[in-house]
């Protein structure tokens, strides 16, 4: 076990976070549809106080951001970051043992979150001690991926880099600023902090290493050089200026100054220019080479991504200007949105980049590519009902509302699209169980070859058992 | 992939070149920081607390903050409310701002009255009402059964039982919500805001009702109110205020039953108020609208017999097999423990529920 966790294997580290990320995927999953199911049937867990839906949020939420998306995202670039400088880590030690502090992270988090240990500041509930554990972590994955960056062989940094490395970053600062609770801070400035957080960790994290995956994905996997590189830079110098001022959108007609709301819609709006010059750049980088989504899966995760994160962003800059926020703020509308973004988007992203990467970290076949496909659809279908269902309900809400009709009453109008949501849920939860079950089927199997780099590890149909 | 060019050199490149874009970041990420974080949080620009501003911590009578043994400050039963509102995850579902085009949400907030709170519960979605101004609007009695049963006391609703928690947890809980923008309600600068559901800022309100009040505790007043009831309400509430009235069958939020243990403890003034500003969200109307106030006061006296077991001033309506029709629509199986539980707790002065600062 010890050796394991401190192991020195090339690619063990990239594998172990991402099998724990698989394993906390479906865990917080879990959690989030046992918390959409007591919206259809509020006594569900009645009497239990760490079921009751208002402790299982936080660790839904906490759970599936830090526990999956993080882990996965940062499994998938200790495996690029290596690739794409031509070098070895820096130390497959240390990033073990980030891994290992990580999880004990997420199991306690979720423990103490379960019972009622909370900070109380959305995206940033933990406590200290589980804080202090996320920047050593955080921190030794950063020193880790700097150190093998200045041991590259390559000149010339390759985009994905840019925003991996932008990433690795900005992420410790902002976790550091976002959970202070060495500064208390009173009032509204304890919001505007709050919400300066809790929109960078999507913006300037989740984002910007999602893009970053994606960028190498496609041209990897489509075997043509990425359309344009100067404007792939662009995109990453803007979403660098524009994200960071973003956060007080959350708080636009709450009493916080107006010329911070002015520059958070200001620059909302402005990030439409990172998103369509990325967009752009993915989807002119698969011109000519749509049909492989049809074969390949993991182009197609990453394709299916690239179309939500287009309806995510252009979401994103219109509800942060004042008129739209005005009209479906508060809403579940909002909900949507959130789960577009960090499911649909970046979680389509990386689940690409973790079938694509699993195989060639370990030398072999993917056990079921008709298992692959069921996750595919039975997540996309669920997530479409998901999204769907918060759309149109919070729409409605938003309309009840500028009426003037109490929340109470109005909220009479939801039962079925969370009932709705409840059974989008389910499918993705499902989803999840035949991903963790495929993989690890997979894990099972003798490799192919003994060799890191191997030819076969995309899954064509036909391949498959 | 451009970078695949070099790839034949098998040697470490280092930063050179590259130390220039990296500061580039670095001092652009700064200088956000500055502006986002650091200048708002200057003290000169820290908004002062307001004359609404909440207050948590127990004062010494010289009106500094009293601390115990370790130096911290002692919290009041508002403060300690607060910490279970944290706690449980209340903000998830109840945010705490009024927005200039909120509608009967009570008065605007200001920077001002926030600068005690500390975390922040400000709350991002509205799936259940805004509460800065819930303070004083239901009695303390209606709040810990809600907390405890919300399904009992607000059909369709969807808030969690929070069964789970202490009768004391609950008791701060309660006094927290009352504490909710009372300051706000209490200021007579406000009143004209809160005339619509907080009467009694209203004098005109209170001063009409008391011109007109017959003697509530008497057997004629409550006769002439059984009329006035079979009119109007028995529709609804049924004819022995059970809330089974026949269009109750329709209603997604079901009618009253005052047979319930709760409403023995509605003073005579809540019960007027009940009547003439109706239940928002609801069905019930604003009954100051149709009936005189002499004609709610006899209501009242009325409500204040049922239920009605051993009364004699009403005989049971006996055209009907009234428990046949009972059974037939009968409310979900009340809970009456708890609130026995209470009214004895009550009695015996204990602090279950304490809410609220001045006020009533």
């Amino acid at each position: 076990m010890i050796r394991r966790i401190f192991s020195s294997e090339e690619g063990s580290a990239a594998k172990f976070f991402m099998f724990s990320a698989i394993v906390w995927l479906i865990v917080g999953m879990g959690a989030g549809l046992l918390g959409a199911l007591e919206f259809s049937f509020p006594d569900l867990t009645k009497g239990v106080a760490q079921l009751s839906f208002t402790r299982l949020r936080p660790a839904h939420v906490n759970t599936v951001a830090f526990g999956w998306l993080s882990m996965a995202n940062i499994g998938a670039c200790l495996y690029i970051i290596p690739a794409l400088c031509k070098t070895k880590l820096f130390s497959e030690k240390l990033a073990n043992f980030s891994c290992y502090l990580w999880n004990i992270g997420i199991f306690v988090g979720m423990l103490t979150l379960l019972n009622g240990y909370t900070e109380g500041r959305e995206y940033a509930e933990y406590r200290e001690p589980i804080d202090i554990l996320f920047v050593v972590a955080l921190g030794s994955v950063s020193y880790n991926l700097f150190r093998t960056l200045l041991n590259r062989t390559v000149k010339k940094l390759y985009v994905s880099v840019w925003y991996i490395m932008g990433a690795f970053f900005w992420m410790p600062i902002i976790f550091i600023v976002g959970n202070r609770t060495f500064v208390a801070m009173e009032g509204l400035n304890d919001g505007i902090l709050n919400w300066f957080y809790g929109h960078n960790i999507l913006g300037m994290w989740f984002t910007v290493l999602g893009v970053g995956i994606a960028y190498y994905m496609l041209p990897k996997m489509s075997g043509k050089p990425i359309w344009s590189h100067s404007l792939s830079m662009f995109g990453f110098w803007t979403i660098a200026f524009f994200y960071a001022p973003t956060g007080t959108h959350h708080l636009l007609q709450s009493p916080v100054p107006e010329w911070l709301k002015a520059l958070a819609v200001i620059f909302s709006a402005a990030l439409v220019i990172p998103v369509i010059s990325v967009l752009v750049n993915f989807y002119m980088t698969m011109k000519g080479s749509w049909w492989m989504l049809t074969t390949n899966m993991p182009i197609r995760f990453v394709l299916t991504g690239a179309f939500w994160y287009l309806v995510t962003c252009l979401q994103g800059p219109f509800q942060a200007t004042r008129g739209v926020n005005w009209y479906i703020h508060f809403t579940q509308w909002v909900v949507g949105h959130a789960h577009a973004a960090l499911l649909g988007t970046f979680t389509f992203f990386v689940i690409g980049a973790i079938y694509y990467g699993l195989q060639r970290l370990t030398g072999k076949r993917i056990y079921s590519v008709r298992l692959v496909k069921w996750h595919f659809w039975l997540l996309l279908i669920g997530f479409f009902l998901f999204f769907a269902s918060l759309t149109i309900g919070g729409l409605q809400q938003a309309v009840g509302w500028a009426l003037g009709y109490p929340v109470a009453q109005w909220g009479l109008v939801l039962p079925p699209m969370w009932l709705v949501r409840s059974i989008g849920g389910v499918l993705m939860f499902l989803s999840s169980c035949l991903f963790g079950f495929n993989i690890y089927m997979t894990m099972r199997e003798k490799p192919i070859s003994s060799e890191l780099e191997i030819k076969v590890a995309v899954p064509i149909e036909g391949d498959s058992k | 992939m451009s970078e695949d060019k070099n790839s034949n050199e098998n040697k470490s490149v280092g930063a050179k070149g590259y130390i220039l874009p990296a500061i580039v970041v670095a001092f652009s990420f700064a200088i956000i920081y500055t502006v986002v974080v650091a200048i708002p949080n200057l003290p000169s620009l820290k908004s002062e607390p307001s004359k609404y501003a909440m207050e948590y911590v127990e004062k010494e009578a010289d009106g500094t903050i009293k601390r115990d043994e370790q130096g911290l400050p002692v919290l009041n039963d508002a403060g300690k409310g607060r910490a279970i509102y944290v706690r449980e995850g209340c903000f998830y579902c109840h945010s705490q701002f009024v927005r200039p085009q909120d509608r009967d949400f009570g008065s605007r907030v200001f920077a001002g009255d926030y600068a005690n709170e500390t975390p922040n519960v400000l709350g991002t979605s509205r799936t259940g009402p805004d509460l800065s101004n819930e303070g004083g609007k239901l009695p303390d009695e209606w709040h810990v059964g809600h907390l405890k049963n919300p399904r009992e006391y607000n059909p369709g609703s969807i808030m969690p039982s929070f069964s789970y928690l202490p009768d004391e947890d609950l008791g701060y809980l309660v006094s927290y919500l009352q504490t909710l923008g009372r300051k706000r309600m209490d200021d007579p600068e406000n009143r004209h805001i809160y005339e619509a559901y907080y009467p009694e800022a209203d004098e005109a309100f209170w001063h009409a009702s008391e011109h007109h009040k017959p003697n509530v505790d008497s057997a004629a007043a409550a006769n002439a109110g059984a009329g006035i009831f079979r009119q109007n309400c028995a529709v609804c509430h049924g004819l022995n205020g059970l809330g089974n009235g026949p269009n109750a069958l329709a209603m997604a939020k079901k009618p009253a039953n005052f047979s319930r243990p709760y409403y023995k403890a509605y003073s005579d003034k809540t019960w007027y108020w009940r009547v003439a500003e109706g239940v928002p969200g609801t069905r019930m109307p604003r009954w100051k609208l149709k009936l005189e106030p002499e004609q709610m006061w006899y209501l009242v006296a009325f409500l204040k017999t049922l239920p009605q077991d051993k009364s004699p001033i009403i005989e049971p309506y006996q055209t009907i097999d009234s428990e046949a029709w009972q059974s037939q629509s009968a409310l979900p199986e009340r809970i009456t423990d708890n609130y026995e539980k209470l009214a004895k707790n009550k009695k015996k002065g204990g602090k279950s529920s304490k809410g609220g600062h001045g006020g009533h």
